[in-house]
């Protein structure tokens, strides 16, 4: 089924929202780099699920959200997207900062959703290690350490391949700003999510890249003691985008997490 | 026109090949390279310096701060003043200046420059900064909010000072349940602010429009000169009317007695143009800091970065003034003619200019190119 691109306006924003595929309805939070679109990965979901993936507020076509301030903020307001698109209990899969939001929105309404994929989510400060400075280092290294190795990534030509015209430069830009608004300080994380982690008793999965070099593999255990029905899988030979570095086995790992009996 | 002596208190007390292993000599270069020896006797010497500035006749001496960087070890603007509000007598205190986006209190900041203008019987001009990127990393204050954190922070402190307490504030980024300082400027209402800028239209409108005094640093003439357009853009907003007075300009500048002497003590302003401004944008210029004007401005205003230019470009472009104190009042003329100004601010050592020519460089500038620069 062709997706289609909606967009929705919730609180007074636009918001920007690829929805596709058939079954249950799958809601897909992004990380930093901003909504990627319908990629592999998702095309194989929507065969099994209905996948509504929206782009957060203040990232690429959505509107501003200039008032927020925390990622509790964006978690708060996809409660109110969940009610205004009416998914009815939706699956809820977020990476990087997605994951942290998606997290957050458990911790405040674990009966909204039903289950939980965590992909690489920030959220939690590491018990070893520190989460990389996005904001801090330039650009192009951090394109670098982003994934393990551009040459097995299938997509790579599609979403990295050529530079960006000015226009995609400002998204850019854009998307930069709006994640610095929302996760400046305590940087990347929320000291008080490991105390409210427990409350979230959804079947849920934690997937990470065990060369992930943005945020340490050791924070997927974290959440993982954290959250009490969660599994913890590692892909090996792959970075912080799972999604996009092994796309077949991820979107297989998804399929057979949220249709496995409870 | 009025001159003012200004130094950045550089701490230049390193090999300059351990500095050059990093990619900036601000936020990365390690302090174990911090000599607290030399330090500790550089900071007598640079009062020194500003306190013969008072005594031959500068109308002003200008202090600023940085923080993690080798290039400004003067840490805390309001501090050097109230010293110098104390060991000086005559010369106006123009810190430019205080940064208030990394400000987590302006109570405390209305306070403390009321205090230094308490001090100095009333001769405090208070500059305000939005600061460069590195003092919002060395913060850690978001910056996406730094233009709203400045205004909010100014708005405060100007409350502060004109507003009889107690009252509230309850702001977007500053909230005071009880503001009732005891401890309030001489001048009154307030000290006369004044405005840095190398980059931001916005500024230079914003300054316009409240009246403040501003200064562009270290731009070329015409970039100036296009801001000082957007000032007065700013000052027919609310009526104003732009006075030499309203309008400053930075360059460096020293004097000696010969101009050889005073050439190869040019040279130490190289220092600050080049290894001391190599960084990462990022560091510069965190994302969000710059309005999208702001950074398509700033990249049109330096179509080369000072970094490029050689000793003798930054001589013929004027960012560098140095030579007899004859050729330098001709000098400082010029630039008072290209740009209508009625400041001129010298940043008037630098880097490892030592002791002895910085302080004949101030006497001749007391004796021969203060008196007739007045007259300008």
């Amino acid at each position: 089924m062709k997706p289609r691109e909606e967009m929705l306006t919730v609180g007074g924003i636009d918001v920007h929202t690829w929805v596709g595929g058939q079954g249950d309805p799958l809601l897909v939070l992004h990380g930093a780099g901003g909504n990627r679109g319908w990629t592999r990965w998702l095309a194989q979901v929507a065969e099994r699920y209905t996948v509504w993936a929206p782009t957060h507020p203040g990232f690429g076509r959505s509107g501003d959200a200039e008032w927020m301030e925390g990622i509790d903020d964006l978690a708060r307001f996809y409660l109110w997207f969940i009610d205004a698109a009416r998914l009815d209990t939706p699956h809820l899969l977020g990476h990087s900062i997605g994951g942290w939001t998606a997290a957050e929105l458990a911790t405040m309404s674990p009966g909204s959703i039903g289950r939980l994929v965590l992909v690489a989510p920030v959220g939690l400060k590491p018990d070893v290690g520190e989460i990389l400075d996005i904001f801090y280092i330039p650009l192009p290294k951090l394109r670098e350490v982003t994934v393990h190795d551009p040459a097995t990534i299938p997509e790579w030509d599609e979403l990295f391949g050529k530079p960006p015209t000015p226009a995609e430069q400002e998204l850019v830009t854009r998307n930069r700003e709006m994640t610095a608004r929302l996760t400046w300080k305590p940087y990347m994380h929320n000291p008080r999510l490991a105390h409210f982690l427990p409350r979230v008793t959804n079947p849920s999965l934690i997937v990470w890249g065990r060369e992930d070099r943005i945020v340490p593999v050791a924070c997927g255990e974290q959440y993982r003691t954290l959250l009490p029905h969660a599994r913890l899988t590692v892909l090996d030979k792959c970075g912080h985008l799972p999604p996009i570095e092994q796309p077949d086995a991820f979107a297989r790992l998804v399929i057979d997490f949220l249709g496995s009996k409870p | 026109m009025k001159l003012y002596y200004f130094s950045e208190m550089p701490h230049h007390e390193f090999p300059d090949e351990e500095g050059d292993k990093y990619p900036s000599l601000r936020l990365d270069f390690p302090n174990r390279f911090f000599d607290r020896e030399k330090a500790a006797a550089n900071y007598q010497r640079y009062l020194d310096e500003y306190e013969l500035a008072d005594r031959v006749g500068f109308d002003g001496l200008m202090i600023n701060e940085h923080h993690s960087t080798p290039s400004c070890v003067n840490v805390g603007a309001n501090m050097t003043a109230a010293i110098l509000a104390r060991t000086t007598r005559r010369a106006k205190l123009l810190l430019l200046g205080n940064i208030l986006p990394i400000e987590d209190n302006p109570v405390r900041m209305a306070e403390q420059i009321a205090m230094a203008d308490l001090i100095s019987g009333g001769r405090v001009l208070s500059g305000f900064v939005r600061g460069v990127g590195v003092e919002t990393w060395w913060a850690n204050t978001n910056p996406v909010h730094n233009r709203e954190r400045f205004e909010e922070c100014h708005d405060l402190i100007l409350k502060c000072w004109t507003q009889p307490g107690p009252f509230r504030w309850e702001g977007r980024h500053y909230h005071f349940r009880h503001v009732n300082p005891w401890c309030l400027p001489l001048q009154k209402p307030h000290p006369p602010i004044w405005v840095p800028g190398t980059a931001s239209p916005e500024t230079a409108v914003w300054a316009g429009r409240l009246g403040y005094t501003y200064v562009p640093f270290l731009v070329p003439f015409e970039i100036a000169r296009e801001l000082f357009d957007f000032y007065r853009q700013g000052a027919a907003e609310t009526g104003r009317t732009v006075t030499p007075d309203k309008l400053g300009f930075l360059i460096c500048a020293v004097t000696a007695d010969t101009k050889a002497k005073a050439l190869e003590a040019g040279r130490h302003f190289v220092w600050r143009m080049g290894p001391t401004l190599r960084m990462p944008t990022e560091y510069f210029a965190p994302v969000g800091m710059r309005s999208r004007t702001g950074a398509q401005f700033a990249l049109r205003s330096r179509p080369r970065s000072l970094a490029t230019l050689s000793y003798e470009e930054l001589l013929a472009g004027h960012f560098i003034i140095a030579s007899t104190p004859d050729e330098v009042i001709d000098r400082f003329a010029l630039v008072q003619r290209e740009l209508g100004i009625g400041h001129l601010l010298l940043e008037a050592q630098e880097s490892r200019m030592d002791h002895p020519t910085t302080m004949r460089s101030i006497e001749l500038m007391g004796a021969k190119v203060i008196p007739a620069v007045a007259r300008i």
